[in-house]
């Protein structure tokens, strides 16, 4: 579904990306991890057609989408959900209004969007906190309102970007569960970005592991913990001495 | 040797970035533009609901009472100024109502009050849509297939341009107004011989709304710019509102420049 051909992005004279190669096939999960400042944010937001790669080429479902306008990016963009780092909540708009945002710019019946966000947030488990606005919400209940505005469309794709940065282990737990019974129910692709990794091998079936802007590690999550590579090893395991850089 | 390469060097860089900073202020006007088309010229466009005629609250009935007080004792002061100078060196103070008549139709008027209004609006706009940019909420509206100039920029833009108009030719009456009361109540001027508008023509007055336009059009183009081009944090939301209070100032001041040489070559000295 997702083919990074060679990507690379330079911001200034700083090379954030370097020659990343990755192919996503529907339906699967995919996580991204990797030190600070990695490229990790960056790439998912490549994916999602926010940052133009400056090298290489981005193809999605056979068609090459690199250097689209935003126009001509639109009907892609249509098949993605996204979670931000940072929830990106509209300030100005109720949690209503926010999830139901993506649906309204659709031109769906008010009705029918009013449905379907109740439903939605009756998933995430935010039934009855429709009118309250972006500021009067807890993180966790940002990131719950983000999911459901992020997937309100049924899109194919979802990309999370750190879905559960700043959250406590309880509510990290229970978000990870909210995101599996979403994507069991759904089928969609995900590719998840996180710094919490012990967390997110729990929800995706491979992991690529960025190190200075190079795709330096992929492989099944499962054993990501017994990688043979020392540098993926001692930033999975955490360990203090090793090879890692950074 | 190397002090001077590095010297050039960064000058050449400057001057790029500006180039490239006035090219992308460029292409936000054109954009600007076609999305007025896309918003309202094509028929089953999805519109920001009720944006426009909240953007006019926000810009016009909510800088009303700002502009009235600032245009009203800078027309006071002028005339106050004006009337101490001609009764020094004239003693005649018969001319300076007609005059200031024509000179605020067509150039103060508009120019102070947009001035104002660059601080104000300016300022709001650039934080608005910079704080939105920096916590993602621009991305977050391209994700959902939204073009953020035209959801965040044109409604701005229609409203500005209408009602910089509207209080432009507001704070002209203001500054007449009270310029024609400073004048009775400090040097005893007639009010009938103050307020006389024998010498404004319609070219004054087209001459000043062409110009309230363009003030209009300008303060968000180059407020919206400058939060579009916000990075990081709350620093960078405030080194856009601060880049847009100095830039769309500036751009009324060079507007008017422009338009004022442009009417002085089409209509002679007589503007």
């Amino acid at each position: 579904m997702i083919e990074l051909q060679d990507v690379g992005v330079r911001f200034a004279s700083r090379q954030v990306l370097d020659g990343v190669r990755l192919d996503v096939a529907r339906g699967a999960r995919l996580g991204i991890i990797g030190p600070a400042a990695s490229g990790k944010s960056v790439l998912i937001k490549v994916i999602a057609g926010l940052v133009a790669p400056s090298s290489g080429r981005l193809i999605i479902d056979g068609t090459d989408v690199t250097g689209l306008t935003e126009e001509r990016l639109a009907p892609v963009r249509a098949r993605i959900g996204m979670l931000f780092q940072n929830y990106a909540l509209y300030d100005f708009l109720t949690v209503e209004g926010n999830v139901g945002f993506p649906l309204v710019r659709r031109g769906e019946p008010a009705d029918q969007v009013a449905q379907r966000v109740r439903d939605r947030l009756r998933a995430v488990g935010l039934a009855g906190s429709e009118h309250k606005l972006p500021s009067q919400l807890s993180g966790g209940m940002k990131k719950r309102v983000g999911i459901a505005r992020a997937t309100i469309a049924a899109p194919e794709l979802v990309l999370y970007d750190e879905p559960t940065a700043g959250l406590d282990p309880v509510t990290t737990s229970k978000m990870y569960d909210l995101l599996r019974a979403d994507h069991e129910q759904s089928g969609a692709t995900a590719i998840a970005v996180s710094s919490d990794v012990a967390a997110l091998i729990g929800f995706v079936d491979t992991v690529i592991f960025l190190y200075q802007g190079r795709a330096h590690y992929q492989g099944p999550a499962a054993t990501v913990a017994d990688a043979p590579d020392p540098v993926v090893r001692q930033f999975v395991r955490g360990a203090l001495d090793g090879p890692l850089v950074g | 040797m190397n002090y001077l390469v590095d010297r050039i060097a960064g000058v050449g860089a400057y001057a790029l970035g500006v180039l490239r900073a006035a090219f992308e202020l460029w292409m936000v006007f054109v954009g600007t533009i076609a999305g007025i088309w896309r918003l309202y010229g094509r028929r089953g466009a999805t519109r920001p609901p009720g944006a426009l005629v909240e953007q006019m609250h926000v810009i016009g009935n909510r800088s009303l009472l700002f502009i009235v007080v600032t245009v009203g004792f800078i027309g006071m002061v002028m005339i106050y100024q004006a009337c101490l100078q001609f009764s020094r060196s004239v003693g005649d103070l018969s001319q300076i109502g007609v005059q200031f008549a024509r000179l605020i139709v067509s150039d103060l008027g508009p120019t102070l009050t947009s001035m104002m209004l660059a601080t104000r609006v300016g300022a709001g706009i650039a934080a608005e849509i910079g704080s939105m940019k920096v916590t993602e909420q621009v991305d977050a509206l391209r994700m959902s297939g939204v073009l953020p100039i035209d959801y965040l920029l044109v409604p701005r833009f229609l409203a500005s341009i209408v009602m910089t108009m509207v209080l432009s030719i507001l704070g002209a009456a203001i500054m007449y107004g009270a310029g024609g009361l400073t004048a009775y109540l400090s040097f005893g001027v007639n009010p009938r011989v103050f307020y006389d508008l024998a010498m404004v023509e319609p070219r004054h007055l087209g001459l000043g709304l062409l110009k309230a336009f363009c003030y209009g059009a300008a303060i968000p183009i180059v407020s919206g710019f400058c939060g579009l081009r916000a990075r990081g944090s709350s620093e960078g939301v405030g080194w856009a509102t601060t880049a847009a209070v100095v830039g769309s100032s500036f751009a009324v001041i060079a507007l008017d420049f422009m338009l004022s040489v442009g009417a002085l070559w089409l209509f002679g000295g007589d503007v």
